[in-house]
Formats: structure tokens, sequence, C-alpha cells
């Protein structure tokens, strides 16, 4: 059963196991409490037992351990901390912040108050996408359904419509009143963020998840997933059906969550800091971190994309809007990734080498104040790596996969 | 204890008087940006520190790793 | 010492001073867009920006010792640094000291310029500018000669040299210059 949003034109929202229960009550406070009617307040040593026995791992795509960024925040020392929830979303492909927001606003902000006392702050930041006018509606309402019972003090931010605006940094200098854009980091934002205070800073799905644990209790999260990987995750899928926010249990099979999958088709896993792969190969693999790591594969923020075109185009068209996107306050990136995509593009043209993507792509990673041209080198390389033979036949002129407008739309 | 050159991205402009002081460390990319190409060992210490005061924005620093 | 010896040294090292730290100024406008690979290398540039200052720092105290030891005006030590209260042309000397303070100050920060950070250093060399035009102010106005065409014409070259520069900068672009690439 889904449930339509009106945020992104024909985007679905489905059901689903676990976050996404019951999504047709509606988003309402009413709703989220006959779902949760407890209202856990956990210290610091219970939540981060709970989170450390699942495993949770956080959701804005890089995956790292919300233990561990926990820990860090709290025994940072010094002043006190700051609770960041980062609803930005800037991967454009991505929505299921967006789903979150619209239908579980009160999961995402169970959590964060969870933390915000465990952590003994009431200093709760939210941020909010660029061009999300319905997001922040939905989320100024849940917070005035809440009132002043969590005792909290929230502020929002709105961040600029760009794709590397939800960066960790670039938040922290959002919320400090700076221009919205990565700077170098000296040390974590987890120990020096914002203020130079110890900044919690996650995706709304982690602390949505959270809620969730705290809620249930381990053993009950435990009921979804894998024992190595417990629970659920959301994704985004774009494919020849439409796009639709769904969630999935960890360890399901990708042919379970992309059915009507063509195994000759291309797929971008991960966002456009992801990696293709052809459909065949996914299919054969479960939706889970550790066994697509093994493949080289990022399941990142859960955004999957299937390519109705030549991934060498697409991936061309996908670099090409990256370097777009670069910051402009780093050289190796505003330099590098313009030239990064004209490469691809002419190895998509059957016109250049490889080497050169694969010269540049090593000379613009690790090079920047943030990882930007890091994950387009890397949706770039992988382009080549899974497509090798494709590289060929395209050096011959040919192409195997309908050929897209060259420059033109992203589908 | 290892010695890694690390350049403050957004500070710096590419001016490449650190390749100049330091090309045992320091290469420049095809628009004149630096590449690190090795870790400071104790007989290139006197000339990193030459070529972190000689940048012209301050962009090179030096942080000790322990290894 | 002979006073008149003082005095045309006092004066010499006035003009030769606005040239000096002209020369060094242009060094320090057009090394700003600087890259490698150029005809000279960076650093050899930076290292001439940073002597002919020094030499200018030097060339100032001479012309600030030549003027106090001249017994013919009244200038006291403290009137090189305090821009105020000179019984001798209070207000052109007040200039002088003035743009004494500024040089100071910018030789002093650069010197301390990992300590007090990029920002602080910036907004301290950026008043080179102002301590080069209140200097010159102060040799047109108290300079016996400046009717002089080799004093005029040297102050104008420079000015108009100067001037130039900074246009031909402004008309440029700033940041992390999006380059061709070199290789």
């Amino acid at each position: 059963m889904t449930t339509t949003l009106a945020t992104t034109p024909g985007l679905r929202v489905e059901t689903g196991p676990a976050l996404l229960q019951h999504v047709e009550l509606g988003p309402s406070l009413a709703a989220h409490r006959t779902l949760h009617p407890a209202r856990p307040a956990p210290r610091f040593s219970d939540l981060a037992a709970a989170v450390r026995s699942v495993g949770l791992s956080g959701r804005g795509g890089a995956a790292f351990p919300f233990a561990r960024k926990l820990v860090a925040v709290s025994t940072a020392g010094g002043r006190r901390p700051v609770v960041v929830v980062n609803l930005s979303e800037g991967e454009p492909a991505s929505s299921k912040d967006a789903a979150l927001a619209l239908t579980k606003p009160h999961l995402v902000l169970d959590g964060a108050v969870m933390v915000a006392g465990a952590l003994r702050t009431r200093e709760l930041h939210l941020v909010l996408p660029g061009e999300g006018p319905d997001v922040r509606r939905a989320v100024v309402a849940a917070l005035a359904e809440r009132g002043r019972d969590d005792r909290v003090r929230v502020r929002l931010h709105d961040a600029d419509p760009v794709f590397v605006a939800g960066q960790a940094r670039a938040v922290v200098e959002l919320m400090s009143g700076r221009p919205n854009r990565p700077v170098t980091s000296w040390q974590s934002t987890s120990v020096s963020g914002y203020r130079g205070r110890p900044t919690l800073l996650s995706n709304a799905e982690t602390y949505a998840q959270l809620a969730l644990l705290m809620h249930e209790g381990p053993a009950a999260y435990r009921r979804h997933g894998t024992p190595d990987e417990p629970g659920t995750t959301l994704l985004t899928v774009h494919d020849t059906r439409g796009s639709r926010v769904a969630e999935v249990e960890l360890g399901a099979s990708w042919s379970e969550v992309l059915p009507d999958l063509e195994p000759q088709r291309a797929v971008l896993v991960g966002g456009y800091h992801g990696t293709w792969t052809p459909a065949a190969e996914l299919l054969r693999l479960p939706v889970s971190r550790t066994a697509m790591d093994a493949r080289g594969l990022s399941l990142g923020a859960g955004v999957v994309l299937v390519s109705d075109t030549c991934p060498l185009a697409h991936a061309a068209t996908i670099a090409e809007y990256l370097a777009a996107e670069s910051a402009r306050r780093c050289g190796p990136c505003l330099n590098g990734l313009p030239a990064l995509a004209v490469a691809l593009r002419r190895v998509a043209d059957g016109v250049g080498g490889t080497g050169e993507v694969e010269r540049l792509s090593a000379l613009v990673t690790g090079r920047g104040a943030c990882a930007h041209p890091d994950g387009t080198a890397r949706m770039v390389r992988s382009a080549l790596t899974s497509f090798g033979d494709e590289v060929a036949v395209h050096a011959r002129g040919g192409c195997r996969y309908r050929r897209a407008d060259l420059g033109g739309d992203l589908s | 204890m290892t010695r890694v050159l690390v350049v403050d991205w957004p500070s710096c402009k590419g001016r490449g008087l650190c390749h100049e002081l330091l090309p045992e460390a320091i290469d420049l990319d095809d628009w004149g940006y630096p590449v690190v190409t090795s870790t400071v060992s104790d007989q290139l210490l006197v000339n990193a520190r030459k070529a972190m005061r000689a940048c012209p924005t301050l962009a090179l620093h030096l942080v000790s790793e322990r290894t | 010492m002979n006073e008149q010896v003082l005095w045309f040294l006092n004066r010499g090292t006035g003009v030769v001073l606005v040239a000096v730290l002209t020369a060094s100024m242009v060094l320090g406008i057009t090394a700003s867009r600087g890259r490698a690979g150029g005809r000279l290398p960076a650093f050899v540039t930076q290292t001439l920006h940073r002597n002919l200052s020094l030499l200018g720092l030097a060339l100032l105290l001479v012309h600030i010792a030549t003027a106090v030891l001249d017994e013919y005006v009244d200038i006291r030590w403290w009137n090189a640094v305090v821009p105020w209260g000179s019984s001798y042309e209070p207000v052109w000397v007040a200039l002088g000291a003035l743009s004494t303070d500024l040089m100071l100050a910018l030789v002093l920060l650069t010197a301390l310029r990992s300590h007090v950070g990029q920002r602080t250093w910036r907004g301290v060399h950026l008043t080179a500018y102002a301590a080069w035009l209140v200097g010159l102010a102060h040799g047109i106005g108290i300079g016996t000669d400046t009717g002089e065409r080799w004093v005029w014409t040297t102050y104008l070259a420079c000015a108009g040299l100067l001037a130039t520069l900074l246009v031909a900068r402004s008309l440029t672009n700033r940041g992390p210059a999006y380059h061709e690439a070199l290789r």
C-alpha cells in the first residue's frame, strides 16, 4: 500500500515493515502515539548500549557506526553538545528524508529528542532542504504539535539547494551564518563542530531508526534484517515504474526490491557518488552493505537509479552535473571535475582512452575540503570497471544500449 | 611519528611556492595546485617549514600522526 | 655631521623611498595572480618583494635619523612615530609619522604572520596602500624639492604604475581560478 507525496511529481511512498508502518494513518502526532505510545527518555549508557547491540549505522551515505559517533560527542568534553538533524537531502535523486518528513516526522523528532536528552543538551537544530517547502511545512507543523513537551530549543536552518550543502562542515557553516559550503576540517564535527562544540550531526533516517529501536527495544528491532545487519533501510528507487521511496529489510534480495528489473540494464546504486553495476550482478546480491562492499558497490544513502540508457553516456552526464555542483572553493575540484567529465564523455563518444579518466580520477581524489571529488571519481571509475566491454564497443563506434541525448536530461 | 603535509584547499590559490621550495614532497597538478607525494622526513623538515612560511595564503600545514 | 649632507640625505632618501616601496608593491600586486612555472620562480619574486620592503624600511630609518639630527629644523625622535605635536610643519610631519606607523605595523605583523593568522595579516597588509599614499602626501607637502622635475616625475611615474596595475588586476578573476591546464 502506498501514499502519494506531492513533493516530487509522481513520487510514491510505500508502506514498510518498520519505519513506514501504517503510513496511511498520516503524519500527525496522534497517529504516531497510536503506533508508539511509549515516551522513552533513555540515559546515555542505555541508548549507547541499544545502538551498539544492533550496530546502527548512519543513513546519510557513509554508514558511520552511530554508537561511535555518540561516544565521540559525549566524550569530547568541555562544552555542551549540539544535536543536528540533517534533512537537507542535497542528492537530487534521493527523496527518503522528504518522505520521512512528510509521513513520519515524529519518529525523526523522537529520535533527535532522545539523543539530546541522553547527551544532556537542550539544543536541537534541524537542517531543511533548500527547495522543499512541503518538507518545511510538515516539520513546522510537527513541531507545533509537540509544543514544549520535549524540553528542547529547536532552530531551523534552510540549506542551499546545491549538492554539497548537506556535507557536515557545510552544515556547520550554515548554522554559523556563513555560506553553506564545505571548509577544511581539522577535527571531526563530533569533537569540534558548531561554535567549537561537540556536534552530533546525523541524517534524518538515522534518528528515525534510533527512535524505532528505543520504542520497540533491540529484540523487536532485530525481527527485521539479518543477525549481522539487523533492521531496515529506506531506498529511493527510480526505474521504469517511476520513482518511489520504499523501506526494505536489510538482507532482502535485490530481486525482491526490483522485481521488474531487466538483467541487461545498467544500475547506479548509492546516488551520484555511488557505483554502477549491471542489473544482472545486482539481482544476485542482497540489500546489505557488507555484501555490496565486498563487490565494490556502495549502498550510500539508498538511491537506486535504473538507467534506461547507455551507462557510459549517463555517467558522463552525471559527471558533468557534479562538476557544475562544485562549491568552487578548491582548485583540484573546480578544475579537475570538469576535466574528468570531459574525459569520460570522450570515452562515451568513443574518441578518448580510459587512461586519462583514470589519471584524473586519481588526481582529484583526496584533494579537496570535502569528499565531492572523491565521490565523483568513484562513480566515474565504477562505470568504466563495470562496463569495460561497453567501453570497447564505443571505441569501435557502437553502443549496445539505446543512446541517450548526449548532454541532455538525466533520465 | 609521521609528519604529513596537509593543504587547506579553500585557502590554496595554486601559487606554487611550496613546490618550488620542497619539490621532494610536493608536485604540481595540471592547474598548478600542490600534490603531496611523500611524508616529511627529518631531512626535509627544514625546507618543509620554509615552504609553509613561504605560502602566501598560509595554506600549507604539517600534521604529526602517530604511526 | 655637516648639515648640508644631512639635508641632502634626507631629501634623497625620501624620494628613493617612494621608488623602492613602489617597486616592492609592484611585485606584490603582480605576484598575487601568479602561478609556478613562470620566468622567475615565485619564491624569488616573494623574496625580492620582502627585501625591497626591508630596504625601504632601512631607507626610512635613515630618512628619519637625518631629519632628527639636522639641527636646522626642530624635529624630535618621537615626532617620527607620534602623528602630532611637531613644531616644524606639524601636518606634514604628522603624515610622515602616520606612514611610518603603518609601515612598522606591516613589518611586525608580517614577521608574526603564522601567529596572527591569515585574515588579520591580510587586513594589516592592505594598509600598505594607505602607508604609501600618506607617505607620498608627506613628501609632496613637506618636500622642498617637489617643484624639481626629477622629483615629481618620479612621483608621477610611481603613482601611474601602481594605478595601472591595480586597474588591470581588478579586471581579472578572483579566487581559485578556473585555470587553463599548465600541461
